[in-house]
């Protein structure tokens, strides 16, 4: 346990860190997805790396120079990197390239469950869909975050100034926008498609009720908001940015209109910086700067449980499995914590 | 906590030499490794991984100030950058006609490009036969020498003694903190260039032997001039605290770079300040040297600085 502070050496793992694994990766990851009891993991030094439970690390090379983006696509996960390609990367590590834009960074890419799929590039997002018919569409400047609804239909680009909201038409694709002045980026459609919010630029989120373009201001964060996900049956919106994992109530008409945040977990002064919500449950887990990973119900009283304890860097990315029962912590200096949940009781 | 990597902002006009700086940089044998991030790849012709391409968006912050305008592009291409390990540096290369300013600005406004790397400094590459052209007819050019901490004043064996007195001469006049270095085919020595810590505020004590002369201050047709203050008097520390936040408040837009050493009355130790624009860094620097004098020095390159009273309102900050 040479990889954790030398205070923290002294204390005993936890119940999760016990039965799990410590991976020291020697590369900044860059994003994580779940496919099944799997969770494929970019990095940027190009490399995927595949963690299944009881099996060793599968490191496979994918981009020249870094992993910039990654998303769920079915079975499969869609990277796109600084070498300008779109790769396919199934969960054995088996490489399909999907496209090259030859050299332009890919910076986002998104996945819809009908098998539409999108890469952007620069201003313009690409989008392939089943049949691999493609449209590239262009925006006002450079696409910050995209996002499918659940249904595949729209999709949501982030931009300076806001979000373009494109429908699928039976030629093509049409464009609506959502205004609202700062530089957006990652976006976000609330489980039942009726909100679309972005981590800005600034220290706040913005949302946008579909219905007649209302929108949400929720600001107060003493940092970028940096990770965000849905949690919860009656959903909130989970963020990191602040000394806790800032949770905004889309359960009623209004969102989070008019209602203030529950704020789980905090761990002394530390800024949260991953948030993940445990599919399924009323739960999420959240990372912090000093490398320190709690879970929580999502209950203002209830009692936070250590699933991580502090190392030398911010815990990044968080990720569980579909089925709640794995997860895996990594942070900014490569140091991954792979982990089941279930069998820490 | 990361070491914060040293960027290196590269401006000039087309043709000054530019691109023959960059290549040096990123084909001689160094031993470290640079990011650049150029404008074109057709104009520098370099085929090289760690080469890409910026799209010059400015943005607005959302509080409305102009001077917070930052470069968007940047803080998406310095964000990927820092998913690699081991870059020594990054190299930003502006075009002839782009706003220095934006650059400047995003290194002070976000904070993800604040933690992970600092602006080390500004650089300016000027052409000794044509800059004085570029002066007369565009703004622009002004500008980049005023922002620059280091002119490289290439192309010095094309032109004839008196020549590049005079072009030398205008350059003092519109920047008379920036050290000029000239050259032939922008053969300098990297590390005059590199890893300079211009934006530190130690190193605003260490070019004070040539900081300046005395009060004077320069009047130039450019519209970018400069202006020098000294005072033998001690500061009133809130009188100088006011009139100067109000000043950069103000009048931030129009004062492209400050740069000061300030004697404040009642303190043992030495106030620096630099600034761009409205976004100012200052601090207690240690105590006076022994057996120096205390004096105060401030130096403002802007437009309009006539329009600002300076010498008014810094002659009012003596203490009584």
């Amino acid at each position: 346990m040479t990889i954790l502070d030398p205070v923290q050496r002294e204390t005993d793992p936890t119940a999760i860190e016990a039965v799990g694994r410590y991976f020291i990766c020697d590369a900044v990851p860059t994003g994580l997805v779940a496919v099944g009891d799997t969770v494929v993991a970019g990095f940027g030094d190009g490399q995927i790396r595949i963690f299944r439970p009881d099996l060793p690390m599968q490191e496979v090379p994918a981009h020249g120079g870094a992993v910039l983006c990654l998303a769920r696509h079915g079975a499969s996960v869609l990277t796109g990197g600084d070498d300008g390609r779109v790769l396919l990367v199934d969960i054995a590590g088996n490489i399909t390239e999907l496209a090259a834009y030859g050299g332009r960074w890919v910076d986002c890419v998104a996945a819809a469950k009908n098998g539409t799929w999108a890469a952007s590039v620069g201003k313009t997002a690409h989008v392939c869909d089943s049949e691999g018919r493609t449209h590239a569409l262009d925006h006002p400047s450079t696409v910050g975050g995209m996002a499918f609804d659940r249904r595949g239909e729209r999709l949501a680009v982030a931009h300076y100034g806001g979000v373009t909201i494109w429908t699928r038409g039976r030629r093509d694709w049409k464009a609506s926008t959502l205004k609202w002045a700062g530089s957006h980026g990652a976006v976000t459609w609330s489980p039942d498609n009726r909100f679309i919010v972005t981590s800005m630029q600034e220290n706040a989120l913005h949302g946008w009720r579909l219905r007649d373009k209302a929108d949400m201001r929720m600001s107060g964060y003493p940092t970028k908001v940096k990770s965000i996900d849905w949690v919860g049956k009656n959903p909130h919106l989970a963020s990191s940015g602040a000394q806790e994992a800032i949770c905004w109530p889309f359960d009623g008409a209004n969102g989070p209109m008019g209602q203030r945040p529950l704020m789980l977990c905090h761990d002394g002064d530390a800024l949260a910086t991953a948030v993940v919500g445990l599919p399924g449950h009323d739960a999420l887990l959240t990372g912090f700067e000093n490398g320190v990973v709690l879970f929580s119900e999502l209950d203002p009283i209830a009692d936070p449980r250590v699933i991580k304890r502090r190392s030398g860097a911010a815990v990044t990315h968080l990720m569980v499995t579909p089925d709640a029962g794995w997860m895996l912590a990594a942070a900014e200096d490569g140091l991954v914590l792979w982990a089941p949940l279930g069998r820490a009781g | 906590m990361q070491d914060q990597i040293p960027v290196t902002v590269l401006t000039g006009f087309l043709g000054a030499g530019k691109t023959t700086l960059l290549n040096r940089i990123l084909t001689e044998n160094h031993g470290r490794k640079f990011a650049v991030i150029i404008n074109e790849f057709g104009e520098t012709g370099i085929d090289n991984d760690l080469v890409t391409q910026a799209d010059e968006e400015v943005f607005e912050m959302n509080n409305g100030c102009i001077c917070c305008t930052v470069r968007g592009d940047l803080i998406r291409i310095i964000g990927g950058l820092m998913k690699r390990k081991g870059l020594d540096g990054i190299l930003i290369e502006t075009t002839g006609l782009a706003d220095p300013a934006p650059v400047a600005q995003t290194f002070y406004v976000d904070a993800d490009v604040a933690a992970r790397t600092r602006l080390d400094a500004i650089l300016t590459v000027a052409d000794a036969v044509n800059l004085a052209t570029h002066l007369d007819e565009s703004h622009e050019a002004a500008e980049q020498i005023a922002f620059a901490d280091i002119v490289l004043l290439n192309k010095t064996d094309l032109v004839d003694a008196g020549a590049l007195a005079a072009v030398e001469a205008r350059l003092r006049a519109i920047n008379p903190t920036a050290k000029i270095i000239r050259t032939a085919r922008c053969d300098v020595d990297l590390d005059q260039v590199l890893g300079l810590k211009a934006f530190e505020l130690d190193r605003i004590l260490e070019i004070e032997p040539d900081f300046m002369e005395g009060d004077h201050a320069h009047e130039h047709d450019d519209g970018v001039t400069s202006i020098s203050l000294h005072s033998d008097v001690p500061m009133n520390p809130d009188a100088f605290q006011k009139w100067f936040s109000t000043l950069l408040r103000t009048q931030g837009q129009d004062l492209l770079r400050s740069k000061g050493i300030i004697d404040m009355a009642g303190e043992d130790e030495r106030y620096v300040i630099q600034g761009v624009h409205m976004l100012m860094d200052g601090n207690h620097m240690g105590p006076w040297p022994e057996g120096k004098k205390r004096e105060t020095k401030l130096v403002f390159i802007g437009r309009n600085l006539e329009a600002m009273n300076l010498r008014e309102g810094f002659e009012a900050c003596k203490a009584a």
